[in-house]
């Protein structure tokens, strides 16, 4: 809950709903948690202005209440930092079950949470005419059952009433895959949407889309480190693990190396896989970054999956990366070897880091400036004369360097949605005209007027027009694939937050 | 006594002295000798010592009689004593020197007497003034045929007391390419891959090698220099360490985790004034020069 949190949360928020949810939004902030009173006295908005918004807010699980004598409401910061990485989940869905399931998913996000039965139909609808994705209702159901099965959607909470009160609290429920009738939902097709019976409310699984990410990022990083073998060997090592232990877990539970022999045998194409399983286990336990550990030697050899070590692997590498970017390979190299000494001396960096005496004071003092390392002052005991010198230690603290890289992404994608509403702001007239010569000459094109009217109308807007809005258009494309990776590292460090310290 | 006879005498108790490079005792003399008596015996070693064949040590309670370097002895012709006392002083610092106050302490001369001694001592070339490394008004005085220690000359990386960084670029960048021609042989290779991880460590006489071949370097690198170069390629990141079972230290180019994250592709992430930028004043986001030309280019 930092200052910088609190600023990318407001552009979010005013990007995605608005100016008013966004004051709401930044009031509980930065208040912590509030009652509606309370919220309508500070903001001085109208007092069914700010229940919409905490309506919204609610809906999209951007919001939490806590009911006691009076009924308080809360900021859910971390829930709000996940709307940018919807392209990412979508994309994944797309990658991973195909084009419906992106369309459910998408579906999904969109109403934050809804019934299956009209889940479907909305979706069915909406692409009806569309005759490239050839919708079918039975394989969309197959679809929706197969990403329930997956975990991917999960049941939403159920409002519960306690006695004699009147807010209900919401009580998580065991998603049951549920058994769709297809004869139900061609009927629901054709009648009303509002009189259908279904009332299981589902919504999007988070969790289970960041295990993916975060076994991809594990995946990757063995395969640039080894091969492709090798990741693929790190696969069927996490596949193993969720069978067998909790998927936020330190430490897995040990798999035996029989079994994942099995295991890679089955997969196709892989050759050099089948020829040397038992080598590759054995450079991915010595040269894989740490991220597998041998256990013992029963079953001939039990391998287990240390994925908290993996994520701290992981940030050391963004680290690095930060602090080449930010301050030099040679403040990299420094870096580094503070790390791995764990703790040093200013006069031992210099000899191991081969670098001149005055750099290197200059780039340590500046690691330090920016909290990527600290310092630990040893002193000595009181002596005779005050020529006792104290020994300054240097150290890392991941967990604190962790925290500073965060803030510095923070910053950043505050900074780029930023940018990018400027830049949308300045260039409202233009895209707002190009917007509207779009949808007209789309329905002259539908109703088959002739080219010379399209022309006139697509004329309306002026050359330098048109390139300013290709220019802005460009900037945005830009600023939001920036936005994209900006997310993939917070998602990065958060992995490491995820774990105990 | 002739002559003669104790030119024969000392021969014989020199021969003895140079079987034991470690000294003999008064007994050893006497077994060497043995027609003498303990009187003559006495004489004969007292002569030696004023001719400064033999130093004396006392070790455990006996006299040790120990054999001198005899070029030593040739250096310090014509010196007095005083010269001499110096002398031996720096002679027993050997390649690490000696600090110009600790002959002080241990010679009991006088300052000034001490200067005029050393500077003698220099001007016929008999010892030499080294700068030292880590101490840049310490000067240490050796030998003057003697290399000086790397403590004290700072080893290759050192000219005249300047670190050469330049030099240190150079090489890691040339050990780098050395073992990145290997790094790639890890990958999918057909006789597996611990054949393959072997086949991509280079050990550091292999990278010594390659250097000296390149003859990129006026100073010869031992296969300590290499490895500490080497080391600061494992700082950088760009390489890896292992050790082999014969104990020699092996490296490995590698690559890191993950490809640069998000955070250093947008300016924000190598911005040095992002921690100055507000929401108002000077420096915002949405005026940001580096934001803007980043965005054009």
């Amino acid at each position: 809950m930092t200052h910088q949190l609190g600023r990318v949360v407001s552009q979010i928020l005013g990007r995605h709903f608005g100016e008013i949810v966004q004051q709401v939004g930044n009031d509980l902030f930065m208040y912590g948690s509030k009652t509606i009173g309370m919220i309508v006295k500070t903001t001085g908005l109208p007092r069914t202005q700010v229940i919409e918004s905490l309506r919204t807010l609610l809906k999209f699980d951007l919001a939490t209440f806590e009911a006691d004598a009076t009924v308080e409401y809360k900021l859910n910061s971390e829930n709000i930092l996940l709307l940018i990485r919807y392209p990412r989940y979508l994309l994944q869905m797309k990658s991973k079950y195909g084009s419906e399931a992106e369309m459910i998913v998408e579906e999904l996000l969109q109403q934050a949470s809804c019934t299956a039965t009209v889940l479907l139909v909305t979706v069915m609808n909406k692409y009806k005419d569309d005759k490239e994705k050839n919708l079918n209702i039975v394989n969309l159901k197959d679809t929706f059952i197969s990403l329930a099965t997956a975990g991917y959607i999960q049941q939403a909470p159920v409002a519960e009433l306690k006695d004699g009160s009147e807010i209900p609290i919401l009580v998580p429920v065991a998603t049951i895959v549920p058994d769709l009738d297809v004869r139900d939902l061609m009927q629901a097709m054709t009648s009303n949407l509002a009189d259908c019976k279904d009332n299981t409310y589902w919504k999007v699984n988070y969790d289970r889309f960041h295990l993916d990410f975060r076994d991809d990022m594990m995946i990757k990083a063995i395969t640039r480190r080894i091969d492709e073998n090798a990741g693929e060997l790190m696969r069927l090592m996490l596949e193993q693990m969720y069978l067998s232990s909790s998927a936020w877990a330190v430490e897995s539970s040990p798999a035996a190396a029989c079994d994942l022999r099995d295991l890679a045998l089955r997969v196709h194409d892989r050759p050099l896989l089948h020829a040397h399983v038992d080598h590759y286990l054995k450079v991915l336990e010595e040269n894989g970054a740490s991220f597998i550990r041998r256990a013992g030697d029963a079953g001939g050899g039990q391998y287990v999956v240390r994925t908290k070590r993996a994520a701290e692997q992981l940030l050391e590498a963004l680290l690095d990366h930060t602090v080449t970017e930010r301050l030099g390979s040679k403040a990299a190299r420094i870096f580094r070897l503070i790390r791995s000494k764990k703790y040093i001396e200013e006069e031992d960096i210099q000899k191991n880091a081969m670098l001149p005496n005055k750099e290197c004071k200059e780039l340590t003092y500046k690691l330090l400036e920016e909290h990527l390392i600290s310092v630990q002052p040893m002193r000595k005991a009181a002596s005779a004369g005050g020529s006792a010198k104290a020994i300054y230690l240097y150290h890392v603290k991941l967990y604190d360097a962790a925290h500073a890289a965060r803030e510095l992404c923070l910053r950043a994608a505050h900074n780029v949605s930023r940018v990018s509403s400027a830049t949308r702001a300045a260039h409202a007239r233009l895209l707002d005209k190009q917007r509207r010569v779009r949808s007209i000459v789309h329905g002259m094109r539908v109703r088959g007027e002739p080219q010379q009217n399209i022309d006139d109308v697509l004329e309306t807007l002026t050359p330098p027009e048109l390139s300013a809005v290709s220019g802005a258009e460009r900037r945005l494309r830009a600023l939001s694939a920036a936005e994209l990776e900006l997310d993939r590292a917070l998602f990065l460090i958060s992995c490491y937050f995820a774990f105990p310290r | 006594m002739s002559d003669k006879s104790d030119d024969a005498i000392s021969e014989k108790i020199l021969n003895a002295a140079k079987n034991n490079p470690k000294g003999i005792s008064a007994k050893d003399v006497a077994a060497a000798v043995p027609e003498l008596s303990s009187a003559e015996l006495v004489a004969a070693i007292n002569k030696l010592l004023q001719q400064g064949l033999f130093d004396l040590y006392n070790q455990g309670g006996s006299l040790l009689y120990k054999l001198k370097n005899q070029n030593t002895k040739t250096a310090i012709k014509g010196a007095d004593n005083e010269e001499k006392v110096v002398f031996n002083l720096i002679e027993e610092a050997g390649n690490k020197g000696i600090w110009i106050r600790d002959i002080r302490h241990r010679s009991n001369l006088a300052n000034t007497q001490l200067t005029k001694v050393l500077k003698s001592l220099e001007g016929k070339k008999v010892i030499k003034a080294v700068k030292c490394v880590n101490a840049s008004k310490k000067k240490v005085y050796m030998l003057y045929n003697l290399e000086p220690d790397r403590s004290i000359s700072g080893g290759a990386w050192y000219q005249d007391q300047d670190f050469e960084s330049e030099f240190v670029d150079i090489l890691n960048r040339q050990c780098l390419r050395f073992l990145q021609q290997r790094a790639d042989k890890i990958k999918n290779n057909p006789r597996g891959p611990i054949v393959g991880r072997t086949q991509s460590f280079a050990t550091a006489a292999e990278v010594q090698k390659y250097i000296t071949d390149l003859g990129i370097s006026k100073v010869k690198l031992e296969v300590e220099d290499v490895i500490t170069i080497l080391n600061t390629l494992v700082y950088d990141g760009k390489a890896e360490s292992n050790v082999y079972p014969d104990g020699s230290k092996v490296y490995r180019a590698i690559e890191s985790l993950i490809p640069p994250p998000g955070l250093v592709q947008v300016p924000c992430g190598v911005c040095p004034l992002v921690y100055k930028c507000c929401s108002t004043g000077l420096i915002t986001p949405q005026d940001c020069k580096y934001m803007s030309a980043w965005l054009d280019q």
